[in-house]
């Protein structure tokens, strides 16, 4: 554990840990010197060596001064060493997420960070004071003892020594035991949470079933489960405990036994007998319990492994020199990939010439979002290559792909400020006229009119005061400030309101002009209009491309694709006439 | 955590603020079983664990006492064989009688504290099966309405966090707290008992930790409060950054976001920094004066001077020698606790605040509604008690109809759906189905009438012929596979990896629109006379449009039907039009007639229009609408 924090810490923040470990290493051992010194100044006093024992008075005493100054001086460094690797913990952590491809970003990432960084940052920032104290004081002091008994007492010290293999070997197999049940409980946990978390959220199915066997099966099963696992980790962990509890006082009963034994027979004198028990009667505890700080130690090492693992995450190769692209055409030559499984799209080539609007369509799964993906390169392909103005995108580098390329996702994040301030975003050195005529342009002026503040008002948190359709405006408002030559636009799936609809018709209309434009499209208004139409497959191909002319002449895929779809456009709830479609598909078909 | 705990620790012990409060979390652990007045929800809270108490605090109680006796055997020990120093004659008997004892009670301790230990923390699992089993009863009574708006978060608080946090409580504070109490006590007597000089001498470190308690005590809750207030700023602080990082790369400059992340860090550090700062003295004061090489080298330096000025006998400082060093071990222990204790009780608070949620009231003498027509007299609605949603509705829905409810956002229309099937009771007025108020019936009768299939797919992670027999689960696999056909799935399903066996989320991954044909599905084999549609033509997936409504049209078929809708031609041949503006039916009537009355749905459906035939790139695609 003491490595792996070494290893994350910052240079200042390792010498102060080196430090600290060797005043607590000090401390301990000082500690176990004064339980030493114990037995021949109480020597000296029972046999009424006065001189003697003030002699070791004064040993005593030193020694106390100078572990209560070891103490002081751990404590300060530990203070010191636990800001210090803190803030050195903090930083990492916040310059690694920059520097992680934006792939790392596409899962939600935020709880698992956000408890890094509030919880696992200051929990291991301490642990080398807080736990690594008690565990290091709880092993060298005795043995500290241990070596020094072998001085006074050979026979009691050959006892403990006996005793150290043992309770070392049965400590180690206690915290192989509890972390064994401790991950069979983190399952058992996850798994019931999910289930009720789940029954909470289908709870108006549920109501409809009633008291339905088959949910209540399910979450009954889950919370048995847990039980059970808690308790055997409770009856187990209790166990091994236990045995090592036991273990630790056989030894120590054998010494008093043993002591006894060696004093009535007048081998030890009562002198040397009364100040050994004393230290190794009061020695139980701490070793004892030093069963259960070992638990806190795997948990600080946890934490340091996830930021670790985070530091370990691999981005994607960069260029030293970033090419120079010429134009703004995108070409998929042969590209296959997939998110670590079967591959999302495979042997796929197209080409999207400069300046011109390409539609993706195809069935839900079949890669559309994912080609957009590649373009903006959160991820390489697996196979392939992505170019852009006929450079293979790793030769171009992230930051020049990123500076091309302007995404309009569909789940758009705003940050907790004013609607100008998201607008800004894009281009951080516009002036205020420009942003503003890139919201008047993407239609954000109207959502700004109805709202008090204007374009002041607040979006809240990752833009909650607004409709998806409202913060897809911004995020277009967006891309038209930042102004780069291509736009990937991800269509709003879920039907939006009549305002909207028509908001965001005029936003599309506005960020077409002189750019290259991929949009994956919905609205069969977008499809029909694109300037070529790429209709992927359900195998992650391309089933067929081309202008929507050509293709709905050709009569395959796309055809069937195109009717289907306006059909369900012009469909009718009744519940006398089951379906009414009233749109003129044939004249749909012509077209 | 646990630098800034063993700081609260010291802060809190001394003025046995954690004591008082966990004290307080145990109303009926307290007086074993006799209620307290406690709050009613808080009746019976650890009912699960309450026979167990007894045996936990008995168990504690002889673990706490007998963990002195080895020490006083010792001091026995030294004592019996004290006479051999002078070279006089030893009892070997009683020699041995005292190391055996010392012995047993060593083995008595151990064992008394790892039963108690042990059946604490076996009692803790009791207290948790029954409180997850109470939340699950509790929101299978809750009103709908409570799961629309925090359902995930407050679940998933009391499920998870609350639950496990009062782990600390049952399973370790009894412990804690008697051990902490029971052995200076009992120390302390056995020394006044023996030599009361050296006893004094014991207690002086105790004091002086306590004034100095009492020192770091002063602002330590209003430090915890701004402690607790720069998480939850680092919290916000690191979720933004996280989320927003995305939009950040992708817009080429890393400015804004990480600025405010670096500097919530950097404020987070310089106060984390700041406490320690200032808490460091007194806590390490604190440490040194309690520590057993400060105590034992000031027990020696007191003992030396009482013997060599002949006040007391060397026999009479060796009790001090042993026992004195223990005596704030237990209660610095129990400190280190602290921040847990705390923790459980804001839980037991919060989980107690859960159980009062007022549940969905059940009628003593449940009638049975005759027919299936809707019906909503003068009926009055607010989420808050202040602000009227919906005002003086009044409306019947004939069996076999279909109502559409139409309106802007905000008009009203999703919650007066949603008061169909009782997500929530009304304000005032009433809403009856086949002439029965449906807070008359019994929950099982309400639902046989009404199914309602909204937005949200409510799958189970089971099988899929789980999830679609879900409402009937005696259903066959004929009529299962029927349902599934008439909602255009079966095909879908067949294509799974295991068919109808395939788990939902493992080796089922549906899209948006397949979820919502297996919900409707479902909907079909529960085969309800009434049926609330919300939204139920914006669909998750545009791509399986078409499939979905051809399902949907075999759901709809024979039912009395409740719809909302956006898309304002889907809704054209229904029977009647409600249209809600601020909570008031404004206008009804057919679509016909409504157009032709020029108001509020004529402008309405004018602006639809509109918006599906103009644009400047839509003339190709103008007749395909009309």
């Amino acid at each position: 554990m003491i490595r792996k924090l070494l290893s994350l810490a910052s240079p200042r923040g390792r010498s102060l840990l080196r430090r600290l470990i060797g005043w607590i290493v000090a401390g301990a051992i000082l500690q176990g010197l004064a339980f030493l010194a114990l037995v021949p100044w109480l020597r000296a006093l029972i046999t009424g060596d006065m001189a003697s024992a003030d002699r070791w008075l004064i040993v005593l005493i030193v020694i106390g001064v100078c572990y209560a100054a070891s103490f002081w001086i751990a404590n300060k460094l530990g203070q010191r060493s636990a800001t210090e690797v803190l803030s050195s913990l903090l930083d990492r952590f916040g310059d690694r997420l920059v520097d992680l491809p934006a792939a790392w970003f596409s899962k939600d990432r935020s709880g698992e960070m956000a408890d890094i960084a509030t919880r696992g940052t200051v929990f291991a920032a301490s642990a080398p004071y807080a736990i690594m104290r008690p565990v290091l004081s709880a092993f060298i002091t005795p043995a500290t003892v241990l070596v020094g008994a072998v001085f006074l007492e050979w026979r009691i010290a050959l006892v403990m020594a006996v005793s150290v293999p043992l309770i070392w070997w049965v400590f180690r197999w206690l915290q192989v035991m509890t972390a064994r049940f401790d991950r069979d409980q983190v399952v058992a946990v996850g798994e019931s949470s999910s289930r009720v978390i789940e029954f909470a959220r289908v709870q108006p199915a549920l109501r409809v079933a009633g008291s339905s066997s088959i949910a209540a099966g399910l979450i009954d099963d889950a919370l048995h489960a847990e039980d059970r696992a808690k308790r055997r980790m409770h009856v187990g962990g209790g166990a091994g405990i236990g045995v090592f509890g036991l273990v630790v006082h056989i030894a120590i009963i054998a010494v008093i036994i043993l002591g006894t034994w060696l004093a009535l027979h007048e081998a030890i004198g009562v002198a040397s007998l009364i100040p050994l028990l004393i230290l190794v009667v009061r020695f139980t505890e701490p070793i004892w319990q030093s069963g259960a700080l070992g638990g806190g130690m795997s948990i600080a090492a946890n934490t340091l492994d996830q930021i670790q693992a985070l530091v370990d995450e691999a981005g994607l190769p960069e260029p030293a020199t970033p090419a120079t692209p010429e134009g703004h055409g995108i070409r998929f030559d042969d590209v296959t990939f997939g998110y670590g499984g079967t591959p999302v799209l495979r042997h796929l080539s197209f080409e999207v010439p400069d300046g011109s609007m390409t539609a993706i369509v195809g069935p839900s799964g079949s890669g559309k979002t994912t080609i957009t993906r590649l373009i903006a390169r959160f991820y390489d392909p697996e196979q392939g290559v992505v170019s852009i103005g006929g450079v293979p995108l790793p030769e171009l580098g992230s930051s020049e792909v990123l500076r091309s390329v302007a995404p309009v996702f569909q789940d758009v994040y705003l940050f907790d400020g004013t609607i100008l301030d998201n607008i800004w975003l894009g281009n951080p050195g516009a002036g205020r006229q420009e942003v503003l005529e890139a919201g008047r342009r993407a239609r954000v002026d109207e959502i700004a009119d109805r709202l008090p503040e204007g374009w002041d008002a607040h979006v809240g948190e990752g833009g909650t005061n607004l409709s998806g359709g409202e913060r897809q405006r911004i995020s277009i408002a967006r891309a038209l400030l930042k102004n780069a030559p291509i736009v990937l636009l991800d269509e709003a799936t879920a039907s939006l309101d009549i305002d909207n609809e028509r908001a965001i018709q005029g936003a599309f209309d506005a960020v077409r002009t002189g750019r290259t434009l991929v949009v994956v499209a919905h609205r069969l208004q977008t499809i029909s209009t694109a300037d070529r139409i790429v209709m992927l497959d359900e195998h992650g191909g391309i089933a067929e491309q081309g202008t929507h002319r050509e293709l709905i002449a050709a009569g395959g895929v796309y055809a069937r694709y195109w009717s289907e779809r306006v059909d369900a456009a012009g469909w009718r709830l009744t519940a006398a006439q089951q379906v009414t479609s009233t749109s003129t598909t044939s004249q749909m078909k012509e077209n | 955590m646990f630098y800034v705990e063993s700081r609260i620790v010291l802060i809190e012990v001394g003025g046995a603020d954690v004591l008082a409060r966990a004290w307080k979390a145990w109303p009926m652990a307290s007086s074993a079983g006799v209620s307290t007045g406690s709050t009613s929800a808080g009746e019976g809270f650890f009912r699960a664990v309450r026979g167990k108490l007894a045996i936990i605090v008995v168990f504690s109680l002889i673990g706490a006492i007998t963990r002195i006796f080895p020490l006083i055997g010792i001091v026995e020990l030294a004592r019996t064989l004290w006479p051999a120093l002078s070279g006089g004659p030893v009892v070997a008997g009683r020699a041995w009688l005292v190391a055996v004892l010392s012995a047993v009670s060593l083995v008595v301790t151990f064992a008394a504290s790892s039963i108690s230990t042990e059946i604490s923390h076996l009692a803790d699992d009791d207290l948790q099966l029954d409180l997850r089993s109470r939340i699950i009863e509790h929101l299978r009574r809750l009103p709908l309405g409570w799961f629309d708006s925090r359902s995930s978060g407050a679940v998933r608080k009391a499920t998870e966090n609350d639950v496990s946090a009062l782990h600390q409580l049952v399973a370790h504070t009894i412990n804690d707290v008697i051990t902490a109490v029971t052995v200076p006590i009992i120390s302390i007597a056995y020394l006044f008992g023996t030599e009361w000089h050296m006893a004094l001498a014991c207690i002086l470190p105790i004091l002086i930790a306590g004034v100095l308690y009492i020192v770091m005590m002063s602002g330590g809750q209003e430090k915890y409060a701004q402690y607790d207030a720069s998480i939850v700023r680092l919290n916000a602080a690191t979720i933004e950054y996280v989320h927003g990082i995305a939009v950040v790369k992708t817009f080429g400059q890393t400015g804004r976001s990480h600025q405010r992340y670096r500097d919530e860090t950097g404020r987070f550090v310089d106060f984390y920094g700041g406490w320690m700062r200032e808490t460091t003295t007194t806590q390490s004061l604190v440490e040194i004066v309690t520590s057993p090489v400060v105590i034992l080298v000031y027990l020696c330096a007191i003992g030396s001077w009482l013997v060599s000025t002949g006040v007391t006998t060397v026999p009479g400082i060796l009790p001090a020698l042993l026992l004195g060093i223990g005596l704030t071990a237990p209660l610095l222990n129990l400190g280190f606790s602290a921040q847990f204790i705390r923790n459980a009780v804001q839980a037991r608070e919060s989980l107690v605040a859960f159980f009062a949620e007022p549940e969905t009231p059940q009628p003593d003498a449940p009638l049975e509604p005759s027919g299936h027509t809707i019906a909503m007299d003068r009926v009055g609605f607010s989420y808050d008690g202040e602000h009227d949603v919906l005002h003086e509705i009044t409306t019947r829905c004939a069996p076999g109809s279909v109502t559409a409810l139409v309106g802007a956002s905000g008009s009203g229309k999703s919650t007066l759906a949603r008061l169909i099937p009782r997500f929530y009771d009304v304000g005032s007025g009433a809403v009856s189905i086949g002439e029965v108020d449906v807070r008359d019936m019994a929950a099982e009768t309400l639902y046989s009438q009404v199914g309602f299939v909204f937005q949200d797919s409510y799958l189970l992670r089971t099988t899929v012929r789980a999830n679609i027999r879900l409402t009937r689960p005696q259903a066959d696999r004929q009529q299962i596979e029927e349902a599934a056909r008439a909602a255009q799935i079966h095909d879908r399903i067949l294509r799974l990896p295991r068919g109808y066996d395939s788990v939902i989320g493992e080796d089922a991954h549906l899209s948006g629109g397949e979820a919502q044909r297996l919900t409707i599905a479902r909907a079909l084999l529960t085969d309800a006379p009434i049926l609330v549609l919300d939204e139920a033509t914006a669909f998750a997936d545009p791509d399986s449009e078409a499939a979905i409504q051809r399902a949907l049209s075999a759901l709809a078929a024979d039912r009395t039907l409740v719809v909302i809708a956006h898309r304002l031609h889907t809704i054209t041949n229904a029977d009647q039009l409600l249209v809600l503006d601020g909570g008031r039916i404004v206008e009804r009537g057919t679509h016909a007639e409504l157009v032709a009355r020029g108001g509020l749905y004529h402008d309405m459906w004018r602006a639809y229009e509109a918006s599906r035939t103009t644009g400047p790139t839509a003339s190709t695609t103008t007749e395909a609408h009309q």
